[in-house]
């Protein structure tokens, strides 16, 4: 089954595309305010209904609403962010949990919320790159390559590449940085932290709701969706090593390569335990991600 | 009152609930006060880890849908009876601790966290491709529906677990060296404690009650199946309870528990129509108390009253100074 | 200072036992109908299915004044227990039912794994229990006395139509299948394979896929295998995916078929045209040609009564042989001619006439069996195919209760 090679890289990398939009705005998160913030998957669901939404109510390409929805949910999470800061900053307890465990409310109380308002059942977001797919065929290689999933890797590129530009080149990405090495030194060098801060978690809340009409458009979209997403948010960031946002498409297409090549020449059925246990072990064996640059 | 040991006091509590089912045999009750025992019993082993050790096990699920599967498949294929069955859904839990603890405890932080939560998933995987286990089907064991009996028994196996966590955590220096781990790994090391031992022994600690835990629900429900023994819904539980209550405590989860029970069965019992409802009310529950109470409801209630005694010891002092 | 904690342990048991336990009922003018069924959880939308179901039966039959027992009626009342799509909480609910509201039947839960858990307890309060969904041939291997299905196991209704694709005169002769790894998707998916295999189509590629897994490398590899047919097995999330997947990579074989999902409008919704042409299972839809001794006349009667109370919701066959059930019982309490509350020789007694039931309904027809594999469920029913056109189902097999035509090979994605 060599002929199905190119195409198992492919989906493999599409896949990891898939992985990549789910786990950049989490990883920026937590390298820059340090905070596992468990609803991440919550937020990739609210960005595909607010894109149903508005698809429905003007009838436009879903795609379309991507900069609405962005600029929503950045707004939500700047003002959100000062309140995770205070559960953050708590002086008793312990920060990091109690920080997993607010955003684990708030992960419950939008799911219900959306299962309030949308229902129970599986929408779909249907773009006009929903069915098109590039063919290739030569002699007898080929490779179908569906657009709206190669339209997810490009948008998760591009995001990287932004934020890239804005964490090197830019003042505030200095400022953020500043605050991700060390949040007081950077105060005393006269950086804002609160503005900062909560201008990075609404970045990550806008670019997750983004994806999540990206990943209605690819796939569906549900009230209940959130927990997969999270888990593989979470899964993804730990194996590139937590912080380090150059390890992220790695490890979003190491993951993705794995299924590919599980579901085209192993046993399906085994897939996801191989994929647990791959990552379980690399954790043992590296235990601050691949890399070893964690935090 | 005062001169009586904790212990004794424990244990005329665990025998003064063994009343209960004798006085209140409605079946139903029953079933609430089994469930109740149950989710006492794994929030404090899970309190044991996060609270006492500092160290977030989001894989416990798999102590109790191990101590499942083993009772099950010794009760079904092996034909054992149901005590020696249970307990060794126990021992297998706490097998699995050990070889999985050795290496995942080295992790730490998040990556603790994470770590355990993919060995969850991997479990619940694994349950689910075997023919041994049923695979999604489930395993139906044979029905025993005696709700005292059942009552007792997890009376006992939690009111044992508490008792014990009790003495290794409250009285003996156990618990104190826990608390050193987890307020500075590094520096407990030059106080010369030896973490990784220590870690090691809690985790099998909290794993095995779990198993035991797990052993007895299996007899009880009758029916078993990866999702509702290895899904993450036993440990999301477990962690809530134990942060509502208050970490750090064996206290704490108790009533943490019993207050998240009570509000789950309430809500499932009287508003099921409403039931989406209780999600909301209970995420935004949740978020409020790790907001305003950090250290859960009893957590404050004691830090307050603590601090109220320190007040008054000082002003105390302050009417007498020393002279 | 840990005594104080004690106090408000103590308190707390106290207060939750008192306040969730109350006193036995002595109403005797209605009979007490408990539902299991899951509100809640990951298997909500199933279980809203078999609530309209029950609902529009409960409502149908009130509406007659109730059920007539000796000159004097007696209404139906529904008390639900949710079983949160847990096999716990199940038992917990049918704990409730019968030991606290003291029901005299109750209607059963939609997936299998509750009804497995909840069926020992029922066993054991000697209340006869009929499920108006749970497929899964494992239940009647049990051989549960006091549980019941209107349901005929999914093995059944799966085979059928794979045979009529076989029949068809260009038809599939290879076929990929597979099927998420849940109790009822895996007998499906299982029930087209062996029945593929049976009738001569060979079978490419078969295995159980891990829940919403992403199926795209695996319909990469299928589009080189190039099958006549693919069979698939799984919930309604996963239908909408693979639909998906197959659009986007431009692959259309010459037959899809699915089980339980298709039917539902949010199939039809989120495909659009991709949805129509897709095959499924059933065995009943509204336009079938069933006559009712009891309750609505006819099919038609049902699907219109059921759509102006439900309007967003058309009934599917899991609804229909819901509110059946509740037919059933309606039937069966008649015949028993005893007044609530049903003491335990009266349920028991019930189980017997259960046992001798032979209805015909709006459903169908309704004969439990009492030996075999199929062990008091429905197997008497005739497995219908449907076909999704113009975004709602139809019967196109078998012959005499066909709407529409089979549309056979599908058309390509691309030229819709």
């Amino acid at each position: 089954m060599l002929i199905l090679l190119p195409q198992a890289i492919v989906d493999g990398i599409l896949l990891g595309g898939i992985y990549l939009t789910v786990a950049m705005g989490f990883s920026l998160a937590y390298g820059v305010l340090h905070v596992i913030d468990f609803a991440v998957g919550e937020w990739i669901m609210l960005g595909a209904f607010v894109g149903l939404t508005f698809t429905n109510w003007f009838h436009l390409d879903p795609l379309l609403s991507l900069p609405v929805v962005f600029v929503i949910f950045a707004a939500v999470g700047w003002m959100l962010q000062p309140l995770l800061q205070r559960v953050l900053s708590g002086s008793r307890g312990r920060p990091v949990l109690m920080a997993l465990v607010f955003t684990f409310g708030l992960a419950l109380a939008f799911r219900g919320s959306a299962l309030t308002v949308f229902g129970i059942f599986t929408h779909s977001l249907n773009t006009a790159l929903s069915q098109g797919s590039w063919h290739v065929n030569w002699g007898s290689f080929f490779l179908t390559i569906p657009l709206i999933r190669l339209a997810g890797l490009v948008y998760a590129l591009a995001v990287i590449v932004v934020l890239n530009y804005l964490l090197k080149k830019t003042d505030f990405g200095l400022a953020v940085r500043a605050v991700a090495q060390h949040k007081e030194a950077a105060g005393l060098m006269g950086v804002d932290i609160k503005r900062t801060s909560a201008a990075v978690y609404g970045l990550y809340v806008g670019i997750s709701a983004m994806t999540g009409v990206f990943i209605g458009a690819i796939v569906s979209l549900n009230a209940s969706m959130g927990p997969d997403l999270s888990l593989f948010a979470f899964f993804v960031v730990v194996l590139a090593g937590m912080g380090y946002l150059s390890g992220v498409p790695w490890a979003s297409f190491l993951l993705g390569l794995i299924q590919s090549f599980f579901l085209i020449y192993l046993n399906p059925s085994y897939v996801l335990l191989a994929l647990f246990t791959i990552l379980y072990g690399i954790l043992l064996i590296s235990p601050t991600g691949m890399f070893r640059k964690g935090v | 009152m005062r001169g009586l040991p904790a212990w004794l006091w424990i244990l005329l509590v665990i025998a003064g609930v063994g009343l209960v089912p004798v006085v209140m045999t409605d079946a139903f009750f029953l079933r609430l006060f089994t469930e109740a025992l149950m989710w006492i019993g794994l929030a404090i082993t899970w309190d044991l880890m996060a609270g006492y050790v500092g160290y977030l096990n989001f894989g416990h699920g798999v102590s109790f849908g191990v101590g499942a599967y083993a009772t099950a498949l010794l009760i079904v294929n092996a034909g054992w009876p149901f005590e020696p069955a249970a307990a060794l859904g126990g021992v297998a839990a706490g097998l699995v601790a050990l070889i999985s603890g050795w290496p995942t405890l080295r992790l730490r932080g998040a990556y603790f966290a994470i770590g355990t939560w993919a060995l969850n998933r991997a479990v619940m995987q694994l349950a689910l491709v075997l023919d041994i286990t049923g695979g999604a089907d489930g395993m139906r064991l044979p029905a025993f529906l005696r709700p005292q009996f059942f009552s007792w028994v997890m009376l006992g196996v939690v009111g044992a677990t508490f008792l014990v966590l009790w003495l290794l955590l409250e009285q003996a220096p156990f618990g104190l060296k826990l608390k050193a781990i987890r307020e500075d790994e590094s520096g407990s090391l030059a106080i010369g404690l030896n973490p990784a031992k220590l870690k090691l022994q809690a985790y099998v600690l909290s794993a095995v009650p779990a198993g035991i835990i797990g052993g007895v629900y299996a007899y009880w429900i009758t029916f078993i199946d990866p999702a509702s023994t290895l899904g993450d819904l036993v440990t999301d539980q477990a962690v809530v309870m134990a942060i509502f209550g208050g970490l750090g405590t064996l206290i704490g989860p108790v009533i943490g528990a019993l207050l998240l029970f009570a509000f789950k069965t309430y809500f499932w019992a009287y508003l099921s129509d409403y039931q989406v409802l209780y999600l909301i009310i209970l995420g935004l529950a949740i978020a409020a108390t790790v907001f305003f109470l950090p250290d859960g409801f009893w957590g404050t209630v004691t830090r307050r009253r603590e601090g109220r005694r320190a007040l008054q010891k000082g002003m105390a002092l302050a009417h007498f100074p020393e002279k | 200072m840990h005594r104080k904690g004690w106090w408000v342990v103590a308190a707390l048991m106290l207060a939750l036992g008192l306040t969730l336990v109350t006193g036995p009922t002595m109403a005797a003018d209605e009979f007490k109908i408990g539902v299991i069924t899951s509100l809640s959880g990951d298997l909500a939308t199933g279980g809203s299915v078999t609530k309209r179901g029950y609902d529009l039966w409960a409502k149908a039959v009130n509406a007659q004044g109730g059920i007539e027992i000796k000159g004097k009626k007696y209404p139906v009342r529904l008390i639900y227990g949710d079983d949160q799509s847990q096999p716990a909480q199940a038992a917990s609910a049918a704990e409730r039912l019968a030991a606290q509201e003291k029901v005299d039947a109750i209607l059963g839960p939609y997936a299998s794994g509750t009804t497995l858990a909840a069926a020992p307890v029922l066993e054991k309060y000697k209340i006869p229990m009929i499920t108006g969904s749970a497929e899964s041939p494992l239940i009647w291997k049990q051989k549960f006395r006091y549980t019941f299905g209107t349901i005929p196991p999914v093995n059944f209704t799966g085979s059928a139509a794979i045979k009529v694709l076989a029949a068809l005169p260009q038809g599939p002769k290879t076929a990929v299948i597979y099927g998420t790894n849940d109790t009822f998707s895996k007998a499906t998916a299982e029930a087209f394979q062996s029945t593929a295999e049976q009738v001569g189509i060979k079978v490419l590629r078969f295995n159980i896929l891990p829940p919403k897994q992403d199926m795209t490398p695996l319909m990469s590899a299928a589009k080189v295998l190039n099958p006549d047919l693919i069979a698939f097995g799984g919930h309604d999330e996963e239908l909408i995916n693979l639909v998906k997947v197959l659009t986007q990579i431009n692959f259309t074989p010459k037959a899809l078929i699915m089980h339980y999902g298709v039917t539902e409008p949010a199939f039809a919704q989120a495909l659009g045209k991709n949805a129509n042409e897709v095959l499924g299972a059933s065995v009943w839809t509204g336009s079938l040609p069933t006559k009712g001794t009891l309750g609505w006349p006819t099919a038609k009667a049902y699907a219109d009564a059921a759509v102006a109370e439900y309007p967003k919701d058309p009934a599917d066959y899991t609804q229909a042989a819901s509110s059946a059930a509740g037919l059933v019982f309606q039937a069966a309490l008649s015949q028993l001619a005893v007044a609530p509350p049903l003491d335990e020789a009266a349920r028991t007694k019930l189980v017997e006439v259960l046992e001798k039931i032979d209805l015909q309904t709006f459903y169908g027809h309704v004969k439990f069996a009492t030996e075999g594999d199929y062990y008091h469920s429905n197997a008497g029913l005739t497995p219908l195919m449907v076909q999704i056109t113009g975004g709602k189902e139809a019967v196109v097999a078998p012959a005499d209760s066909a709407q529409a035509k089979l549309v056979y090979p599908m058309t390509p994605w691309d030229k819709r």
